[in-house]
C-alpha cells in the first residue's frame, strides 16, 4: 500500500510531528508510514485522512500485488 | 491506543534499578558462601540458601519484567506490533534453547534458569534494538 501523506502534509504545511500529535501516535510511526515501511491500521488511516479532510482512497492507495 | 496490561513508563527505571541491585546482592551472597541452589544437591525448602536464591531471583526477574512490560513514552500501534513481534521471537528462542538443552544436557536444573531469564532478556534486547533502529532511521530522514 502506498500513500500521499508527504504530499498532503506539504499542501497543509504541517510537519510529521504535528501530524503525529493530531492523530495520537509517535513521529517515528508517521515517518515509517510515509516511507511505506509500516502499514497503519484502518483506524489510524481514517484518522490521518480526516486530518487532511480527504477520503481515505485519496491518501492511501493499493499497489499492484496487494 | 488503549494499552492494558502494561506498567507505567517510570517502572522501566525501577526495573533497571532492580536488575542492577541484583549484581551486588549476588556478589554479597557469594562472598558469604551462598551458592546458587541449582548448582548443588537440594538443601531443603526455605533454608538460608534457598531463601537467598528466592530473593535474588525475584529481584532479577521482577526487574526484567518491569523493564520488558513498561509503557513507552508514546505507546502507539506500531510499538504494539514491535512488542508482539519481539514476544513471538522470544518464545521461539526460549523453546529452541529448551529443546536443545533437553536433548544435549543431562542436568535439568538449568531449565528453571533458562525459562526465567531467556524470554525476558531476549525480548528486551530485540524490542530495544528495533526501536533504536526505528529512531535512527527517523533522525536520518529528518
Amino acid at each position: 500500500m502506498k500513500n500521499n501523506i508527504r504530499v498532503e502534509r506539504a499542501i497543509k504545511n504541517i510537519t510529521q510531528g504535528e501530524l503525529a500529535e493530531q492523530v495520537g501516535v509517535s513521529r517515528q510511526t508517521i515517518n515509517t508510514i510515509e516511507s511505506n515501511k509500516y502499514v497503519p491500521s484502518t483506524v489510524l488511516a481514517l484518522k490521518i485522512a480526516r486530518v487532511f479532510g480527504k477520503p481515505l482512497e485519496e491518501v492511501f492507495m493499493l499497489e499492484e500485488g496487494d | 491506543m488503549k494499552s492494558r496490561f502494561l506498567f507505567p513508563y517510570w517502572c522501566r527505571y525501577l526495573g533497571w534499578g532492580l536488575v542492577l541491585l541484583h549484581v551486588p546482592l549476588s556478589m554479597l551472597g557469594r562472598a558469604r558462601g551462598m551458592v546458587n541452589v541449582l548448582d548443588k544437591p537440594s538443601t531443603g525448602l526455605f533454608t538460608g540458601e534457598h531463601l537467598f536464591f528466592i530473593c535474588t531471583s525475584l529481584v532479577m526477574v521482577s526487574g526484567l519484567f518491569l523493564v520488558a512490560f513498561a509503557k513507552e513514552k508514546v505507546e502507539d500501534e506500531q510499538i504494539w506490533q514491535i512488542r508482539l513481534d519481539s514476544l513471538r521471537w522470544a518464545i521461539f528462542i526460549n523453546y529452541l534453547a529448551l529443546i536443545v538443552s533437553l536433548v544435549f544436557i543431562e542436568d535439568v536444573g538449568h531449565m528453571l534458569d533458562l525459562n526465567l531469564y531467556v524470554p525476558l532478556v531476549f525480548f528486551i534486547i530485540r524490542f530495544r534494538w528495533v526501536i533504536f533502529r526505528l529512531n535512527l532511521s527517523t533522525s536520518r530522514e529528518g
